[in-house]
Parts: structure tokens; C-alpha cells; sequence
């Protein structure tokens, strides 16, 4: 019974949060509000029994990634652009997907999902031993985003 | 014991959130934003799916998605502070207009 009501606030929590993501005039509001969303996306992925990757996503995805949106943010000056005209057409098409996706899955509505207990030992095994090369591509990945957050930072504008 | 469909239909609202912000904005900043949304939209349905099938493989996967997706969130926004610096806004609008009247100029 804990767990429905723990989950029907943090459902509810992720959605108030999208929302403010997406519709919030402030983008410094915005950032911080994604901030949170990953703290609650992070605490349904404990929910479910992923506790390993809920901590990586806080230290990585909020710590590093948000953080570094939001500290960008400051740095824009906050322009009100006027919105395109597609606001209806773009509902009505992101209601037919919600509604597609939904009847997707909806023949396994009856399936329960039951907290799993993960082997780290197995995790780090399948990690170095079968994803070694796709953990190799990410590495390489992050080191040019580096490199190329410091080439773009000492840029002079002309 | 909670249920699988309970999960998906968060993560399902979640991803028409985060498209309506893609499909609406012209900041691009904001667009980040709402990709973002759409991303861990994404990844909870990816943990979810996994808990029912394959739990370690779907952990790593997460693991590696979760990376690139620090690596996206620099390279967008290292994009969107070199626009700022040249051409002063960050409006996709109206950056894809400035294109058009560059290849124009081009041509003639």
C-alpha cells in the first residue's frame, strides 16, 4: 500500500515538474525545474529496484548535467520569443501519440512490476565483457564534448 | 505490488509533455529542455521494460544512455553559447531564416 501512495506522488511530482520544464517563462525556472524532475525520475527508478542506476543518474545526469544547464542559463539574456502558431496542431499531435503508445502497451497492462535485487558484481561483469565498446564510443564521446566546450569557451567573438 | 501499466502511462504523459515543448518553442535552450523531459521519459520506460525482462542488461544500457546523454546536454549547449556570441539570440526561427537569406545571397 506504501508503495502505491509513494508512487502516485512521485507520478504526480514528475508531471507537475514536465510541465514546468516546458511552460515556465524563466528558463533559469525551467532548468531547475528539470533538476528536480531527475531527482524524482531518479526516485522511481529506486522504486522499481534500479537503486545503482538512480544514484549515477543524481550524481551524473542532475549533478553534471542539469547543473551545467543551469549555470549556462545565467548566461543568456532571457528573450520572450513569440511562440510559432502550432501550439493546437502540436497538442493534437502529441495527444495521438500518448494515445497510440498507450494502446501499444496495453495488452500488458496485467504484468506487476516487482522490485528487482541486482548483482553488481554481474553488472560490472556484463558491463566490461559485452558493452565494453559502446562504454568506449561514450568515453570518447564525453572527452570531445570537453574538448570542445574548452575550444568554444576561449573563442573571442569577432 | 505495483503495476507495469502505472509506470508507462507517467512515462507516456511525460514524452507528450516534453514533445508539445519540442514542437512549440523556438528557444533553443527551451527545445533542450524538452528534450531532456523527453529523455528521461525514455529512460523510465527503458527501466521498466528491463525489471520485467532483463534486468543487468537493461541497467547497463541505462548506464550508457545516461553518459551520452551529459555529452548531448554539452555539446547543445556549447552550440547555443556560440550562436548567443555571434549572432546575439538564440531563436531557431529566426537562426534557419538568417541561413535562407545567406544561400540566397550565394546563389545571386
Amino acid at each position: 500500500m506504501i508503495d502505491i501512495i509513494v508512487f502516485a506522488i512521485l507520478g504526480t511530482l514528475a508531471i507537475a515538474f514536465s510541465l514546468l520544464v516546458v511552460e515556465h517563462r524563466s528558463l533559469v525556472y525551467g532548468a531547475i525545474s528539470l533538476g528536480f524532475l531527475g531527482i524524482v525520475n531518479a526516485a522511481l527508478f529506486a522504486l522499481i529496484g534500479f537503486t545503482f542506476i538512480a544514484l549515477f543518474h543524481l550524481a551524473v545526469y542532475v549533478g553534471a548535467g542539469v547543473v551545467f544547464i543551469l549555470f549556462s542559463v545565467t548566461m543568456f539574456r532571457e528573450i520572450p520569443t513569440v511562440e510559432i502558431r502550432v501550439k493546437r496542431i502540436a497538442l493534437v499531435i502529441v495527444t495521438l501519440i500518448a494515445i497510440s503508445l498507450a494502446a501499444i502497451f496495453w495488452p500488458y497492462s496485467n504484468i506487476s512490476v516487482v522490485a528487482q535485487s541486482i548483482s553488481y558484481r554481474e553488472l560490472s561483469k556484463v558491463f566490461t565483457e559485452d558493452y565494453w565498446f559502446p562504454f568506449l564510443v561514450t568515453t570518447i564521446a564525453l572527452v570531445t564534448t570537453l574538448i570542445e566546450g574548452i575550444t568554444l569557451a576561449r573563442r573571442e567573438a569577432r | 505490488m505495483l503495476n507495469y501499466f502505472l509506470f508507462l502511462v507517467i512515462s507516456f504523459v511525460m514524452f507528450a509533455i516534453g514533445a508539445y515543448g519540442l514542437l512549440s518553442k523556438r528557444n533553443m535552450i527551451r527545445m533542450l529542455l524538452s528534450a531532456e523531459v523527453m529523455f528521461n521519459s525514455a529512460l523510465l520506460t527503458l527501466l521498466v521494460l528491463a525489471a520485467t525482462a532483463d534486468p543487468i542488461r537493461g541497467g547497463v544500457v541505462a548506464l550508457i544512455a545516461i553518459g551520452v546523454s551529459a555529452t548531448e546536454i554539452g555539446v547543445m549547449i556549447s552550440v547555443g553559447i556560440l550562436f548567443f556570441k555571434v549572432r546575439g539570440e538564440i531563436d531557431v526561427y529566426k537562426l534557419s531564416k538568417s541561413r535562407e537569406q545567406k544561400s540566397r545571397r550565394l546563389k545571386t
